[in-house]
């Protein structure tokens, strides 16, 4: 029997942008409520302080109030090991409202020593922050979202930054203090050429990140992604239009080329690829996604943000008004939660986000898991792998970190 | 039995094309001879099937019995048998023809007649019946009257006198049709005291009362409580019950020479009583039976499969049930590398087997998938090893086996407008048609004709002739002969396995184009696969086409963190459930779609 786990992180999205990219799915609100005399900044302030005392009073109830990270079965809890601050951007949040909000979250959950804190970030001029305020505030891990090191298509994105913005960025956040920094990086973007890509690529690993992450950029044309949960909102109509554009000039032998360059250039460059999409310096990956992979407990405050406890999932409603109101009125915000999984649910989840992972499974026990059918599958198209360093274990190939979804379509 | 004698019985059809007002007209004889309590009619009241009135086309015959007070004074019993109007339903107009002694011919008066309706007035004209004469549809602004009528005069040789004028719409000749059937038509001549003799001309299945036979009694009396014969097929029973339609079945006791009606055998079985059969009394029978009908044979062959394989008993089910009704359409098992198990099936015409599987999808809550339709080749082996009839492009044997193979050809006629003669001549010759002459039926109007082979007709000769002509053509067609033709067997190889289901029997000059055809069409409906697939044509090992699907490079959702996870797994989930829906060739899996896209598009 599975019982709720106290959290390890937490997750706190901020909704605010300068503007909307029109390929981004996450909870954004942009423009005048994001800057000026009508932000909405200082109303999601107050209602976020309030949910993190609502949840942690919650969290308190359940799992006994907050102890020492050194101490366990004595009634108490242990503290966070890691806060993100995602976005959104994050970064637009006045400093001292920065710093209140960290205060908080260790005030109420607590964060252990040397806890990760991360701070998501934009590189433009008007959206970066203060990097040496954030530090001081107990940000410890920049992730700075770049994109592109290629003007062209960050203009095509709807980006507001350049790539000399980006170049300042860093040297601020490196400069602050910062013990991490991580950028984002897109592929298969519409109209760029392989080689312009790998041009990109050169001037990013020319910053000297300590952490990459590479997605394929992924186009939801039909704006139905959002299902029947509340935790998205709606596409503009702008934004589908861009994504139908931009999807017809998207390449899949091209995506593909440019993800395995990445796993030359990247091992070249002193990273190892850790996850799907992510790579690292030595010492370097990320430990609050980290826990999303190994199913650990997140708790999650802000509008469209997801938590787990272990056995369920549960959301914000991602409608910031609806969200406001109730914790103005001193409630939890509305929201839903998925069914809590079956036992073999539960497994086949682990066994793919397991798979992400370069640590792999144990190939024997995932075999004896049922799922042995599809894991043959895998291994006998070149998707799976004895791992180079334990024999014991299987990991993806490059060929099936680009094919994943083959093998775990067998795997759900 | 009713009170009528025969002398004051009437056996009559209505012979019309599809739109010109047969229906109608039936269901104003109905209500002229209040047969139908006005509260309960329904427009098209014969045509009981919800198909049959959303296409506007009869499909089973039907009879009715009108009772008419005549302008004599007298009560006549008028029974009408009403046909189907196409041409894949000739063999049920012929039997119904053989069950009456006079025949309402339906002209739309601005239209003239048309192919088919031409085909059985001369069907009508050589078995004896009386033809009465009707111009429809005279209220419409377009009619032309004095043009139909010569046209009727000359190509029929029916005096204008005789024709009747009428609106079924507006009720107009009502009248006179109804007196001419009285006195145009000769009363049924049988004997009453002679030993029963009565024609099965239809029949369909009552879950309570079994078989149930529709009948004309030529000769003598059936009753309840005789037990009877069916001389054909030898089955014997007790009847449980008797009557004539109004169009409702009203049992009597009796049925005499020269009456109309049904009989319920209570048999389980169509084939024990089957149609043409003819129903004698058992304890006296009659020396020798009717001449009964030649049976009808399919022509067009096509494998239905289930899309669900778990549907397959279900189908089985559908398919015996639906036979029982219908019993002009065959079935047997075969299974298909491709669409799993299912069965071929054998139609009338491309109609039948649209109606046999649109009734097999709506009645019994299925979905089918057809392949290519074909017709029955005769192949000549090599060798003296004898000849195959083969009706599925699978049973055809390796070229070097065969000597030659024979195709069957059928004589078409087509009326049309003469602004259509190029482009009809156009398609024909293109189906390697051989034009076999033109009459002309007025001056706008010719019957042209052409010998064409079936495989070519059953592809999408008719669509194509509706389209080209904006359905002002109508066509008509009898089998006529086999003959030696270069066909060849095209194959689809995915992969390089055959997939059964898309192989068709071609002309040899036919077979390149439609290869390439079918192989990018292929392309573009077969999903990326794990490896590169190609998709050839061949034609014995001869590649004559080739594509490739190339292998999936990339799929892989980027992000996975918190609420993607979830998100994730729905997609995962998406996937697998479109792995599950797809049938495998080889290592290949094709989505079900991609042949219901092939088979429904392959007429180009």
């Amino acid at each position: 029997m599975i019982t709720p786990q106290p959290p390890r992180g937490l997750y706190l999205h901020v909704p605010f942008c300068r503007s909307l990219c029109p390929y981004c799915d996450f909870v954004v609100v942009a423009g005048a409520a994001a800057f000026g005399p009508r932000s909405r900044i200082g109303g999601y302030l107050r209602a976020v302080e309030r949910e993190i005392d609502l949840r942690a009073a919650a969290v308190d109830r359940s799992f006994g109030a907050l102890g020492s990270a050194l101490r366990t079965g004595d009634g108490t809890r242990a503290p966070l090991e890691s806060l993100y601050l995602g976005g959104g951007t994050p970064s637009l949040l006045p400093e001292e409202a920065l710093a209140a909000l960290i205060a908080r979250v260790r005030d109420r959950f607590g964060l252990a020593n040397g806890a990760e804190v991360t701070l998501e970030c934009n590189p433009g001029v008007d959206e970066r922050g203060d990097a040496r305020a954030a530090v001081q505030a107990g940000v410890t891990r920049f992730s700075i979202g770049v994109q592109s090191m290629n003007v062209d298509a960050l203009r095509d994105l709807g980006r507001r930054h350049t790539p000399d913005d980006v170049s300042e960025c860093v040297a601020a956040v490196r400069a602050a203090g910062a013990t991490s920094v991580s950028i984002d990086l897109l592929a298969d973007l519409p109209n760029v050429s392989l080689e312009s890509w790998a041009a990109s690529l050169s001037d990013a690993i020319a910053l000297d990140p300590d952490h990459m992450s590479v997605y394929a950029l992924t186009l939801a044309t039909d704006g139905a992604d959002a299902g029947d949960a509340d935790d998205r909102l709606a596409t503009p109509a702008g934004a589908l239009a861009w994504r139908a554009r931009a999807a017809a000039a998207q390449d899949e032998e091209r995506g593909a080329e440019e993800l395995e360059l990445l796993d030359r250039r990247l091992p070249a460059a002193g990273f190892d690829w850790y996850e799907i999409s992510n790579w690292a310096r030595e010492g370097h990956t990320s430990r609050h996604n980290r826990l999303y992979w190994q199913r650990a407990a997140v708790e999650a405050v802000g509008p469209g943000a997801h938590a787990f406890d272990g056995v369920r999932r549960r959301w914000n409603s991602a409608n910031l008004d609806a969200w406001e109101a109730s914790l103005h009125a001193g409630e939890l915000p509305p929201g839903g939660a998925d069914e809590p999984l079956s036992e073999e649910g539960a497994a086949a989840e682990l066994l793919v986000l397991s798979l992400r992972m370069s640590t792999g499974v144990v190939r024997d026990e995932a075999m004896r898991g049922g799922f042995g059918e599809a894991l043959r599958w895998g291994e006998s198209n070149g998707l799976l792998a004895p791992h180079p360093d334990d024999s014991t274990r299987i990991q993806l190939t490059l060929r099936g970190r680009l094919l994943s979804n083959e093998l775990f379509s067998r795997i759900v | 039995m009713s009170d009528i004698p025969q002398s004051r019985l009437r056996n009559f059809s209505i012979i019309a094309h599809i739109d010109h007002g047969k229906s109608t007209l039936a269901d104003r004889l109905m209500e002229a001879t209040h047969t139908v309590d006005p509260r309960q009619m329904t427009s098209q009241m014969l045509d009981s099937m919800d198909l049959e009135r959303e296409k506007g086309i009869t499909i089973k015959a039907r009879a009715v019995r009108l009772e008419y007070a005549a302008a004599d004074g007298l009560n006549y019993g008028l029974n009408l048998i009403d046909t189907p109007g196409h041409v894949d339903f000739a063999y049920e107009v012929s039997r119904s023809l053989q069950a009456c002694d006079g025949a309402i011919l339906v002209v739309d008066a601005s239209q003239g007649i048309e192919a088919q309706t031409l085909a059985n007035v001369h069907l009508a004209m050589k078995m004896g019946l009386v033809i009465i004469p009707v111009l429809n549809k005279i209220d419409l602004p377009a009619s032309d009257p004095e043009a139909v009528m010569n046209e009727l005069e000359e190509t029929l040789a029916i005096p204008r006198e005789e024709v009747i004028l009428a609106s079924a719409k507006e009720g107009r000749g009502i009248t006179e049709i109804l007196e001419a059937l009285v006195k145009r038509i000769p009363a049924p001549s049988g004997p009453l005291e002679a030993p029963l003799k009565a024609l099965v001309f239809d029949s369909h299945y009552d879950t309570y009362k079994g078989v149930v036979n529709y009948i004309r009694v030529q000769e003598g009396r059936l009753k309840m409580g005789e037990g009877i014969t069916m001389m054909g097929s030898g089955a014997q029973c007790l009847p449980v019950e008797l009557g004539y339609f109004r169009p409702q079945h009203v049992p009597v006791q009796v049925l005499q020479a020269g009456e109309v009606g049904y009989v319920a055998t209570g048999l389980k079985s169509v084939r024990d009583a089957r149609v043409g059969d003819t129903v004698t009394t058992t304890a006296n029978p009659a020396a020798s039976p009717l001449p009964g009908y030649q049976v009808a044979l399919p022509l067009v062959f096509a494998g239905l499969y289930p899309v669900k394989g778990d549907d397959y008993p279900a189908l089985r089910e559908a398919l015996e049930k639906l036979h029982l009704n219908d019993a002009s359409f065959t079935f047997e098992a075969e299974s298909s590398a491709a669409l799993g198990f299912g069965f071929r099936c054998g139609f009338l015409g491309l109609l039948h087997m649209e109606i046999v599987q649109e009734r097999l999808e709506r009645e019994f809550n299925l979905q089918l998938i057809a392949s290519a339709p074909s017709c029955k080749y005769q192949v000549h082996l090599s060798n003296g090893k004898g000849e195959l009839l083969i009706n599925n492009p699978a049973q055809l044997p390796s070229p070097n086996h065969i000597d030659e193979i024979r195709e069957p050809w059928v004589n078409a006629s087509i009326v049309t407008p003469s602004q259509y003669i190029g482009t009809i001549m156009d398609l024909s010759t293109d189906k390697r048609g051989i034009f076999d002459g033109m009459e002309y039926l007025d001056e706008k109007r010719v019957v042209m004709r052409f010998q064409i082979p079936l495989a070519e007709l059953i592809v999408d000769y008719f669509d194509q002739l509706k389209s080209r002509t904006q359905g002002y053509a109508s066509l008509d067609y009898v089998e006529s002969e086999y003959r030696v033709a270069p066909l060849v067997k095209l194959d689809i190889l995915v992969n390089g396995e055959p997939v059964d289901a898309l192989s068709t029997i071609i002309h040899r000059d036919r077979a390149q184009g439609s290869g390439r055809n079918l192989a990018s069409k292929l392309k573009e409906l077969i999903p990326r696969q794990m490896f590169e697939v190609p998709i050839q044509a061949a034609i014995g090992g001869t590649i004559i086409a080739r594509e490739t699907v190339k292998a999936v490079r990339k799929n892989v959702l980027a992000k996975c963190y918190g609420g993607d996870i979830t998100r994730k797994k729905k997609l995962l989930e998406k996937q697998k459930e479109g792995k599950e829906r797809m049938k495998r060739v080889g290592s290949v899996e094709i989505p079900q779609e991609a042949f219901l896209a092939v088979l429904r598009t392959d007429s180009e």
